[in-house]
């Protein structure tokens, strides 16, 4: 059977001269992958794009899930309230602050973590299993954890550090307690997106740098870094995405009192207890749109994704 | 030479450091779950009293039990079902050129970043009216939706690493594509698509906002959501013993999935460019 | 086949045909009531939708399911299959804020005529939960009223007011005694029910009718009291972030003096500290204005029957067995659930439990209702995030601050 006749492999092998067989081949490539990826397609289409349509529908509603035949269509007043709510811009600013302390951390630590992975021979196995554990604990049982750690008379941590207060009974304490319960929970996951980084970086140039006397530090920098890039930037790209939308770590907490109130929790908050779909489904296309920005200005502004390492 | 002790004795201390704070909240919430009743409000770190009641009192309850059940049940079908579907996308993306491509990427990764918080009562809904509310279809069918995304992207960084010149050469030398894809590239497949089913049954394994709003008795309901409805000692008290003995029973397999699978979930989330 | 013989298949034949016939045939035995309520530890409910399913005499059995153990949670459900038109919950077991809500959506068929009648041994103030615009939506089957419990070794006379037992709470900070006053101070349910009981008790209330808010002076007394109590040495360092359980817990350490919660505190502290529990008192609540008794904010559940359900007559029949007599004392003796029957508070088998029994009866005959609106889980959000944290409350505006808040809570248009 002649190679033309093949479906799926995309090099060609022998040189066609006329552009007929070209056409056919590609049209039977395509044809194979509409196909393949029909299946994706149709569960996609059916079960998430109709709900994400349904709440930007929802968005432009007047709706309580109470009164379903009393739905208005009222353009972008929804709108125009959130972005005007002081409530609005004071979450915002809620979940920026955790997103943007929780990710530095996690880049720091997991940079930490990744390089011991690395570096470890003995026992390499063993670190690393050990090291992944909180990737593996549900996060609400990883919220659970922290906050019985921090109660005041239950937890361990107050005893430790002598204090007397409640920690979770200042927004500064919550913070502390959301912060490094998230940052536990997803450093290993961090960590591994760096390793996949680090173990790209050739040797042979740390090799070169230490004989023309380059200290430890200066290696770090000047090498491990740069060639690090492509992998720093999808990992925080990957992490800032989820992190915008953390919700399960608040809720336990405490629900998003004491000024921890993230986006997350103010759309579950307009849409489940007060059953105003409307308003709820405003804040949630308004967060998709926040994850959006962030996704564009990663891809297209810092570059992340552009390499091989980091995928498509 | 000393440096080299000295670095060693550097790495050693980072991993003892990285030990302790991996294992702090885990040995932290086993220490609650054996810690006497009386006890819990004492803010110790070890069990001063221990006592087992709280594993036998989850265990006793059917609610906690088949909430176990289900969520092994529906984890693993939707990581086989998810893997099995991303396969095909993920080939079709990393081999295929195909006017889309980017277009199904685009919507892939709109769907993994779309707070799921609020895509919960259009499907409530959607599930009431076609009799899926409260059953393992149930949750299967959003969880292996919401679970593509990351597969496709993992799959399709593994396919692209397989050259492709190995399957022209099966075909050369006489195999049918078929034969080609069993015998040559589905072995050399197999550890990323181990990888990502276990990356897949963990955010199955995770997950709590959907089990809680699509399911409602024991029929369906898994693990995280039943947590929430442990009752405590009295209509107010919290059953901080139940909670913690329910998280370490819910831990367990995770953790043996992991130490014993690290190499591969290594492997999987560093694009394949660390085998371990 | 053939190594079955004919003898063989036809048995075959005949165990699936009896297979087929047992399978299709559907159950026909009676109908099962799907009584929805929270979780109760003890296993009182479950114990009462046995004895009503057997009082049934055959014509339905009730099987008892459970909701979240968080109210919020609860509602949620709730709210989310009876929105849904789902015909799978008969009798819905609310909370008592949740009359209004579920009536206003149609979801609870009103107790009329016979029906109305049997609920005539209920006490005044849980019947009260359950009437929205004239009607009655759900029978009583439990309650709920906060009294003050307090250290009887550290203070001999317990306060009659809040201005009296802040000043104890000072004599004592000052003395380096146990001095804390235990009350629920965090973001959640808890914080409205505390500031509904002082506005009541200051003789206002929270809204004028379902959308009208009516706050005046009050209000601003009741905000002044929680302000004055989160700046005082009184308070616990955790009270914003207390509910029932850490006071419970904190009182029971001995670092307070006074406690504010439900009689929950009562058999667990027997069981916790029985030396601690000798001293402790319980009185009534404490009024805010010298003489006037309190309006204490009561809690508890009222069955309803749900309009989708497809056995309406057999719910009624059937929360009426739940909530009679014999089941109430059970729920009260072995679950810690008050009763809402004026006739349980006389029995003698609840004054061993129940030693306060008197208090409960006295504070439920003349309580304070939390705002009855259809908008109440946004009116309650709307108080909780303008009270919290207590010790931030700025006297001089925290009125304003509630006004507009719970504005925008009665607006559609309007975060909160």
């Amino acid at each position: 059977m002649s190679a033309i006749q093949a479906t799926g492999t995309g090099t060609a092998t022998e040189q066609t001269p006329r552009r007929r067989h070209l056409t056919d081949r590609v049209k039977a490539e395509r044809r194979l992958a509409y196909m393949l990826i029909a299946p994706a397609v149709i569960v996609m289409v059916l079960v998430a794009i109709w709900p994400i349509i349904n709440t930007f529908i929802l968005s432009l509603q007047r709706a309580d899930l109470r009164f379903p035949q009393n739905n208005q269509f009222i353009g972008f007043d929804n709108y125009g309230s959130v972005l005007s709510s002081p409530l609005w811009w004071a979450d915002v600013a809620h979940t920026l602050i955790i997103t943007v302390f929780s990710v530095s951390l996690e880049l720091v630590l997991g940079m930490l973590v990744a390089l011991a992975m690395h570096r470890v021979i003995f026992a390499r196995g063993a670190v690393r299993a050990v090291a992944l554990i909180p990737y593996g604990i549900i996060t609400v049982v990883a919220a659970y954890s922290w906050r019985y750690a921090f109660e005041l008379d239950s937890g361990w941590i107050p005893g430790l550090f002598g204090i007397k207060s409640d920690p979770l009974a200042s927004t500064t304490g919550s913070y502390i307690a959301v912060i490094i319960s998230e940052v536990w929970k997803t450093t290993p996951f961090m960590a591994l997106l760096l390793l996949g980084g680090l173990a790209l970086v050739p040797d042979e140039l740390h090799e070169a740098a230490k004989v023309d006397g380059a200290s430890t530090w200066q290696r770090f920098w000047k090498i491990t870094i740069p060639l690090m890039k492509p992998a720093i930037l999808v990992a925080l790209l990957f992490r800032t995405l989820d992190a915008i939308r953390i919700y399960d770590t608040v809720v336990i907490f405490n629900n998003g009192a004491h000024n921890t109130e993230t986006l997350s929790v103010l759309a579950s908050n307009q849409l489940l207890n007060r059953l105003n779909l409307g308003l709820g489904s405003t804040v949630s296309v308004l967060l998709f749109v926040l994850v959006g920005i962030i996704a564009f200005l990663f891809i297209k502004v810092f570059g992340a994704g552009a390499s091989p390492t980091g995928g498509d | 030479m000393e440096s080299t002790f000295q670095k060693r004795l550097g790495w050693s201390g980072a991993v003892v450091l990285i030990a302790l704070f991996a294992l702090v909240p885990v040995i932290w919430i086993i220490s609650l779950s054996l810690k006497d009743p009386t006890t819990i409000g004492d803010g110790n770190f070890f069990p001063t009293k221990f006592t087992t009641s709280n594993y036998s009192s989850i265990f006793k309850q059917s609610i906690f039990t088949d909430a176990l059940r289900n969520s092994i049940g529906i984890a693993l079908i939707s990581t086989v079902i998810a893997v099995f579907i991303a396969c095909f996308a993920a080939y079709a993306i990393a081999r295929l050129d195909f006017p889309g491509k980017n277009v199904l990427l685009l919507a892939s990764l709109a769907i993994a970043m779309f707070p799921p918080i609020s895509l919960v009562g259009p499907l409530y809904n959607l599930w009431r009216n076609i009799g899926l509310y409260d059953t393992w279809p149930g949750l299967i069918i959003p969880y292996m939706t919401f679970a593509l995304p990351l597969s496709i992207f993992v799959l399709s960084t593994f396919f692209r690493e397989i050259p492709w010149e190995l399957e022209q050469a099966a075909q050369v030398d006489g195999a049918t594509p078929y034969q080609a894809f069993v015998k040559v590239i589905a072995p050399l497949a197999a550890p990323g698509i181990f990888t990502t089913g276990i990356l897949v049954f963990m955010i199955c394994w995770n997950d709590f906002v959907f089990a809680s709003t699509l399911t409602s008795t024991n029929s369906a309901e898994t693990v995280p959501a039943a947590i929430a409805a442990f009752p405590g000692a009295s209509q107010f008290t919290e059953p901080i013993g139940t909670i913690a003995a329910a998280a370490v029973v819910v831990t367990i397999p995770v953790i043996i999935i992991v130490l014993v699978f690290q190499r591969r979930i290594v492997a999987g989330l560093t694009a394949g460019a660390v085998k371990g | 086949m053939r190594a079955l013989g004919k003898g063989g298949l036809t048995g075959l034949a005949a165990v699936l045909a009896a297979l087929a016939i047992a399978a299709c045939g559907g159950s026909s035995g009676p109908p099962t009531l799907s009584w929805y309520i929270f979780p109760e530890p003890s296993g009182s409910f479950a114990h009462a939708a046995q004895v009503c399913s057997k009082a049934s005499g055959g014509k339905y059995n009730i099987a008892l399911n459970t909701l979240p153990t968080d109210a919020d949670g609860q509602r949620q459900e709730l709210v989310r299959r009876l929105a849904a038109k789902d015909s799978s919950i008969d009798i819905i077991g609310m909370d008592v804020t949740y009359t209004p809500e579920f009536a206003d959506a149609g979801w609870l068929r009103p107790w009329i005529g016979a029906n109305r009648d049997a609920l005539k041994g209920d006490l005044p103030g849980p019947l009260a939960t359950a009437s929205w615009k004239g009607k009655i939506y759900g029978a009583p089957d439990n309650s709920n009223t906060q009294l003050l419990w307090y250290r009887k070794d550290l203070v001999p006379n317990p306060p009659k007011t809040w201005a009296e037992m802040l000043a104890d709470a000072k004599k004592l900070a000052q003395e380096g005694k146990p001095h804390y006053i235990e009350i629920q101070g965090k973001q959640y349910e808890g914080l409205t029910v505390w500031f509904n009981t002082l506005v009541d008790s200051a003789g206002g209330t929270i809204l004028k009718g379902p959308r009208t808010v009516s706050l005046g002076a009050s209000a601003q007394k009741a905000a002044a009291i929680i302000h004055a109590l989160a700046t005082s040495p009184a308070a616990d360092p955790a009270l914003s972030n207390s509910d029932e359980n850490a006071g419970r817990l904190a009182f029971e350490g001995g670092t307070a003096a006074f406690e504010l919660n439900y009689p929950f505190v009562y058999p667990s502290i027997q069981a916790d500290d029985p030396k601690l529990a000798k001293e402790m008192g319980y009185t009534n609540y404490p009024s805010v204005n010298a003489g006037q008794p309190a309006k204490v904010t009561i809690g508890g559940s009222n069955l309803g029957v749900s309009r989708f359900s497809k056995y309406p007559q057999y719910a009624f029949e059937a929360i009426k067995c739940l909530t009679n007599a014999a089941n109430q004392k059970v729920d009260a003796i072995k679950g810690g659930l008050p009763p809402t029957l004026a006739s349980l508070y006389n029995d003698p088998a609840l004054a061993k439990p129940y030693p306060f029994k008197a208090l409960i009866k006295q504070q439920l005959a003349d309580a304070g209702i939390r705002p009855q609106t259809p908008a109440y889980a946004d009116v309650t959000i709307a108080i909780q995030k303008a009270l919290s944290p207590p010790g931030s409350i700025d006297p001089k505006s925290v009125l304003s601050t509630l006004n507009s808040q719970l504005k925008a809570a009665l607006s559609s248009g309007a975060l909160i």
